[in-house]
């Protein structure tokens, strides 16, 4: 082990190089569509598109990259001085939390998704005012009401009616 | 069967994921537009968007969907005058903006033989129902008695066209009733006759999209807009 890292830090300029091109990477390829795909900006196909490619391979590439990214940093870091280890720490935070961010859905922390959803008899459903506005679907002899107070948040959510599967979004 | 989750957003319509193939969908359409599943189109259920009150009278014995209690003991839900703050919110403008219509004017789309049509809201204020007629088909757009749900029917009985006009009832005043030219008969918000000749009959009901303009604009672009009097 030490072997290799003896042969890395006969390149060290050069692994400076990768490093740093690494980390700008991989927080790149998950920064972008994070700030490409937001509510009041425009989108047009192509920004779309490469945003999610970005988002389909950000999981892997950004696990690949960090290990990368750690094998480099810690050969660095045992020839190192005391101000280049603070540099590699300064680049390990972007690169690992842009690891952690590939695997997070933000748009679920803002609008929960609801995984188990209940629900109530008409006569029983207090929670709705009369005037509260419904997406109603009826299938077969069963009729829902999705209140569309409750949808605006869910977004999206997944039921069984009459013996269909379907999906309620707003 | 797919399973969905929200997973992004493209100019103010959301984007959802399925979890089995990670492919993107569009939700005001319901068509994939990225990933494995790309150029799929999911199934439109037929749905109404109706009032609480309305949909109670008209379903007796439903279900109804039951909010989150964590979050609903945040507030985190909308408050009941909702529409009022949506709609004054900005809408982003992309390249090929229709200034025809303000971009958060309320439109009733709807979307039948090919072509399209956005009728806004105020117009169908002014007059219910509105009787028009898209590429072939004769449809009428018809106000509710809550002053805000709207349903789209084809104006066809057993291959005969009808024509249909609102009809007040002294007796049940605010109740939505209409009558057809043709036979005299009644027919209630649900698109079925009540009294007369076509007593029993239920007109074919067609798919409504309430939505902004600029919204509608984007997923419809070569919609026309409904003028009163036009017809």
């Amino acid at each position: 082990m030490t072997r290799f890292f003896q042969w890395l830090n006969t390149r060290r300029k050069l692994n400076w190089l990768v490093l740093l091109l690494l980390v700008i990477a991989v927080v790149a390829i998950v920064l972008t569509p994070f700030f490409k795909i937001m509510p009041f900006k425009p989108q047009t196909p192509r920004v779309m598109e490469i945003s999610y490619v970005m988002r389909r391979w950000s999981p892997l590439f950004t696990i690949a990259g960090s290990v990368v990214i750690l094998t480099l940093s810690i050969a660095l870091w045992l020839r190192g001085r005391w101000w280049s280890r603070i540099v590699l720490l300064l680049l390990l935070v972007p690169a690992l939390g842009a690891t952690w961010l590939a695997r997070q859905n933000q748009f679920e922390w803002m609008f929960n998704p609801l995984p188990n959803p209940a629900y109530a008899k008409s006569a029983e459903a207090i929670f709705v005012n009369d005037t509260d506005r419904v997406m109603a679907v009826t299938i077969g002899n069963e009729s829902v009401a999705y209140p569309i107070r409750i949808m605006a948040y869910h977004h999206v959510v997944a039921d069984i009616v009459g013996g269909t599967p379907i999906t309620a979004t707003y | 069967m797919l399973h969905f989750h929200l997973a992004g957003i493209n100019n103010q319509n959301f984007i959802m994921r399925d979890e089995e193939t990670g492919t993107w969908w569009q939700q005001v359409s319901g068509k994939a537009i990225l990933g494995p599943l790309k150029g799929h189109q999911l199934k439109e259920v037929f749905h109404d968007e109706l009032s609480f009150a309305l949909w109670k009278r008209e379903k007796g014995d439903g279900r109804v969907l039951k909010p989150d209690e964590k979050i609903a003991a945040a507030n985190e839900y909308e408050a009941a005058d909702w529409e009022l703050r949506v709609g004054r919110m900005r809408a982003v403008e992309g390249t090929d903006v229709d200034k025809r219509l303000a971009p958060r004017t309320l439109v009733i789309g709807i979307a039948v033989a090919g072509k399209s049509v956005a009728y806004p809201f105020s117009a169908l204020e002014k007059q219910s129902p509105i009787v028009d007629t898209i590429g072939a088909v004769p449809i009428m757009v018809v106000l509710g008695d809550d002053k805000r749900s709207v349903r789209a029917f084809e104006r066809t009985v057993d291959g005969r066209r009808l024509e249909f006009f609102e009809k007040v009832d002294k007796a049940t005043p605010a109740a939505v009733q209409l009558i057809d030219s043709e036979t005299g008969s009644t027919w209630n918000f649900e698109g079925r006759a009540i009294t007369g000749p076509l007593a029993g009959k239920q007109l074919k009901k067609i798919s409504v999209l309430e939505d902004f303009w600029f919204d509608w604009r984007i997923y419809h672009p070569d919609t026309s807009i409904y003028q009163i009097g036009a017809r």
